[in-house]
């Protein structure tokens, strides 16, 4: 199956083709994956160096006379290292562009501090007007790139190295707008980009439990689609929002702030605590010590969502 | 000693005294090189500051802004109660220039080492569209401290930006805080095409811009221009006390009074 990367490179090639403002510069990755887009748009495929914010900067000034540019690198060293860049010189001035990263959250676990970076949706929230993605599978990114790509607006997508496999026809997929996967009434599970995938896996041990899931699929941070999980949560009155994000200005705070108003609502988060990840080892491995995993998502439900009653009633048998 | 754009300088010194506080030795150190480059070099229309045949100009050391402002006054882009305003609530004119309000701003600066990112992004573009129009980017030599300066020097080599001249304000701010010379062996030794030249003598300013040619196959360049700031008040002609501040009312006096001995 091809990468999620390799995807990312076929689609600027097919965009690219098709409209001549689309002009990419990268950080000195993806080089030879870019190649195609290179070969087929002429002059429009630089490799800048390694000086992230100036290739931001630049960007900027490509915005200023017309192109829709896109940047690339490993997102750390654009969000982290770029942030005034991305702040000052594409949001304040309200000039379009679009930044796609890989290397998010732990996806680069072994290679430390350095190469995390799980603060991004909340650092790019603070920029009126920018707009977050987290697609995790081609149609997702192709969708969702062509929607916004050339708007005006600046656009964030993080590519995940583990997508899910969950199968999206491209008339599903909306700017802006959640996604119901399945239909329940006992428990709103919010999975938000990669994080289907474990989620999805949940379903069945939740289903022995009794429990029936209303399982929704974020792949547009910002715009967050408050009006589905409100819907949702009215109905539930219980949250689980499992997300590859620092605990501070992920999903789950966009839930907490939509859905205050609310009464008698339980929620519970699967995310990144606020401590810096020392540990080295897999990705997979990451996703079990922190709890992005099946049996992490059943503790959860069990520990701060079910009812005592529920437990002692033996609906549960963990 | 000859001092050019007299009236100019009045007016920076109005337009910063009206608003409470601003850099006047900044927009001073700038203010002839500015003059110039409007009247003699860049193509513009005020009434269409978008027009897409004109030449960029981005001031990159934002907080010269006074001079940029009483520039565009001059050529129509802004009004005279733009000016007046320079600072209320409400105002179009702040401290430092912004894209977003300004007719004729280029870029909003203020943080140092930007206008010239952005100035290269829009030499690139004009470049790849085979544009002919000129980009011209002012930055300070104390925003030269700054890393992006050059991250932009290695980029605009790399990429051949022959359009593009970078005019440094060399006023000797960093001077005061870091040594950056030999500036202009750094610059050449970065694939840069030199100038230097004594950034308030006209003739060398006219001079410069004959020599240069603004052709996207060649070298960007870069015109080292020697600076003083504060340049025409003997007593703003140093560093630190007037960085940022407005006169007073017999400081404005003194001001005025020394401008105008300089009155051919």
């Amino acid at each position: 199956m091809a990468s999620l990367r390799d995807s990312f490179a076929e689609v600027l090639h097919r965009v690219g083709k098709e409209d001549p403002n689309l002009v990419v510069l990268v950080g000195d990755i993806s080089h030879f994956r870019l190649q195609s887009f290179a070969k087929a748009c002429p002059g429009r495929y630089y490799n800048v160096g390694i000086c992230e914010p100036t290739i931001v900067n630049m960007a900027a000034g490509l915005s200023k006379v017309g192109f829709h540019p896109v940047v690339h690198t490993i997102s750390p060293f654009i969000i982290d290292r770029s942030f005034e860049q991305l702040k000052l010189d594409f949001c304040y001035q309200k000039l379009g562009g679009n930044i796609v990263t890989v290397g998010s959250a732990f996806d680069y676990a072994n290679l430390g501090c350095t190469h995390h970076c799980y603060g991004d949706f909340a650092m790019m929230k603070t920029l009126p007007g920018t707009q977050l993605f987290y697609p995790a599978t081609e149609v997702e990114f192709e969708t969702l790139f062509r929607q916004v790509f050339n708007q005006g607006t600046l656009n964030y997508f993080r590519i995940p190295t583990y997508g899910h496999t969950h199968e999206f026809k491209s008339q599903q997929i909306r700017c802006g707008k959640a996604i119901r996967i399945q239909e329940g009434k006992d428990l709103t599970l919010i999975a938000v980009g990669s994080q289907l995938r474990t989620a999805l896996e949940a379903m069945e041990p939740l289903s022995q439990w009794g429990v029936t899931v209303d399982l929704i699929y974020i792949h547009t941070v910002e715009p967050f689609d408050a009006a589905l999980v409100n819907e949702s949560l009215f109905k539930t009155r219980k949250c689980l929002v499992i997300e590859e994000h620092s605990v501070f200005g992920g999903i789950f705070d966009d839930v907490l702030r939509a859905s205050h108003a609310l009464e008698n609502v339980r929620y519970a988060s699967i995310a990144i605590p606020n401590n810096f990840i020392r540990e080295y080892g897999t990705y997979q491995q990451h996703c079990q010590r922190l709890g992005f995993s099946v049996e992490g998502i059943l503790k959860k439900v069990k520990d701060e969502l079910l009812n005592y009653s529920e437990v002692l009633n033996n609906r549960l048998s963990p | 000693m000859m001092i050019m754009n007299i009236e100019l300088r009045k007016r920076i010194v109005e337009l910063i005294t009206n608003a409470g506080a601003g850099h006047i030795p900044s927009a001073f150190s700038i203010i002839d090189i500015l003059a110039y480059l409007y009247e003699h070099v860049l193509k513009f229309d005020p009434k269409n500051p978008h027009w897409a045949d004109r030449d960029y100009f981005i001031l990159s050391k934002g907080h010269g802004c006074a001079a940029l402002y009483v520039i565009l006054k001059k050529y129509g882009f802004i009004s005279q109660t733009d000016l007046d305003e320079e600072s209320r609530e409400q105002a179009m004119l702040g401290g430092h220039p912004d894209s977003t309000k300004v007719p004729g701003a280029e870029a909003s600066t203020g943080s140092l080492g930007h206008g010239i990112g952005t100035a290269i992004g829009v030499a690139l573009g004009l470049k790849i569209r085979q544009q002919k129009n000129k980009v011209i980017v002012l930055i300070g030599d104390g925003e030269s401290n700054e890393g992006t300066v050059w991250e932009c020097a290695l980029v605009g080599a790399n990429l051949n930006l022959g359009n593009l001249c970078c005019i440094i304000d060399h006023n000797g701010s960093s001077a005061q805080i870091m040594k950056i010379e030999p500036l202009k062996e750094k610059w050449e030794a970065f694939g840069w095409e030199i100038y230097t030249i004594d950034g308030h003598n006209e003739k060398e300013i006219a001079e410069v811009f004959k020599k240069i040619k603004f052709d996207y196959t060649a070298k960007p360049k870069v015109i080292i221009a020697n600076t003083v700031k504060g340049k025409g008040v003997s007593f703003m002609e140093v560093h630190g006390p007037w960085h940022y501040r407005a006169p007073k009312a017999e400081e404005l006096e003194l001001i005025y009074k020394e401008l105008d001995s300089h009155q051919v």
